[in-house]
């Protein structure tokens, strides 16, 4: 295994890489920021929530428990923990992903570059390894490059600025699939990449119908790893 | 600025719940050797992730969506660029959408 690189040179390409996400990010952090006010939640546990779960969905799910006012009790509490695994649960397979990458980092760049992951940054870093990127600073610089507007639209939607009360007007809802759907293309390379679509797609289609969002991408990710698995030929000449 | 510890009490469990899902794969695979197969599998997630996140909205038809969808593999055949390709198809999103409304 290669020894990975982790330097400023790298950060900098995965920060400007992340910058036109980010902005998206920023606005949901703002819509995320004006719900955590209605549900009463202080500016201060409003970015602590932010800032520890960091992921939109189960934040949402979380603040959906909190919106009556009260202190869940302990089964609402372990209901939602359990929804919220469910949902990150595709960041177990991101991470599975990053090992031959990050693996012969020191912990202290690892982690934190793991702390930070998201679906547009994790989809950023891994189509860059693809075309060579070898820097791991990429992968924390654009994790970071996400978190931080994250953490600065929840600040400014909790403190009441609702100039956007409905993002999705500015498409930005779309935003992570249209760079999905670009950086799919230009990751297609190979017919023996059509049974890695094929079986994402359906796998993505099924699971949407009873639980879409995360647990439909981890089982679209899960199912083409495993035929690629299973349908791995030794020796192939790449 | 309030702080109540029950609320931190939550924040604090459904935050080590992400924080574990998210480092737990990479620190799983320490116990695994990476074969070129197991290699293989794990190359295969990215793009699958990528066709996972854009299936369910390519087959809901709707409208807007769909020439969005269009947009990007367009720009992508003629000017391989994702951001101006991603770029493209949230443009399109976005002036369907304020048409859609306008009318």
């Amino acid at each position: 295994m290669q020894v990975a690189i982790f330097s400023t040179a790298g950060m900098r390409r995965g920060l400007i890489a992340a910058q036109p996400l980010a902005f998206g990010v920023f606005i949901y952090g703002i819509a995320f920021g004006l719900l955590t006010s209605e549900a009463n939640l202080s500016t201060l546990e409003a970015l602590l929530m932010s800032g520890m779960v960091y992921s939109g969905s189960a934040q949402l799910v979380a603040l959906n428990s909190l919106m009556g006012g009260t202190v869940p009790s302990g089964t609402v509490l372990f209901t939602v923990l359990a929804t919220i695994l469910l949902l990150n649960g595709r960041y177990v397979l991101y991470g599975a992903a990053m090992r031959p990458w990050l693996g012969s980092l020191p912990a202290y760049q690892a982690y934190p570059s793991l702390a930070v992951l998201g679906d547009g940054n994790w989809i950023l870093s891994m189509k860059a390894a693809s075309e060579g990127e070898q820097d791991a600073g990429f992968v924390f610089a654009s994790g970071f490059g996400m978190f931080l507007p994250w953490l600065g639209g929840t600040w400014l939607g909790s403190v009441a600025l609702s100039f956007v009360s409905n993002p999705n007007r500015l498409g930005l809802d779309f935003m992570l699939i249209a760079f999905s759907a670009a950086m799919g293309i230009s990751m297609f390379k190979a017919r023996a990449d059509f049974k890695i679509v094929v079986v994402a797609a359906l796998v993505s289609l099924a699971v949407s119908q009873f639980a879409p969002g995360g647990p439909a991408i981890l089982a679209a990710g899960f199912a083409a790893g495993v035929t690629v698995w299973l349908t791995y030929v030794e020796e192939k000449t790449a | 600025m309030t702080l109540r510890p029950e609320i931190f009490l939550l924040i604090v469990i459904l935050g080590a719940a992400s924080l574990l899902c998210r480092i737990s794969g990479f620190w799983l695979m320490r116990f695994v050797t990476i074969t070129p197969r197991l290699k293989a599998a794990l190359n295969a997630t990215p793009l699958a992730v990528m066709v996972g996140i854009v299936a369910p909205t390519a087959a809901s038809g709707n409208p807007a969506e769909l020439a969005a969808l269009a947009a990007i593999f367009l720009v992508m055949r003629f000017w391989p660029n994702d951001l101006a390709a991603a770029m493209a198809g949230m443009f399109v999103v976005a002036v369907w959408r304020w048409l859609q409304l306008a009318s």
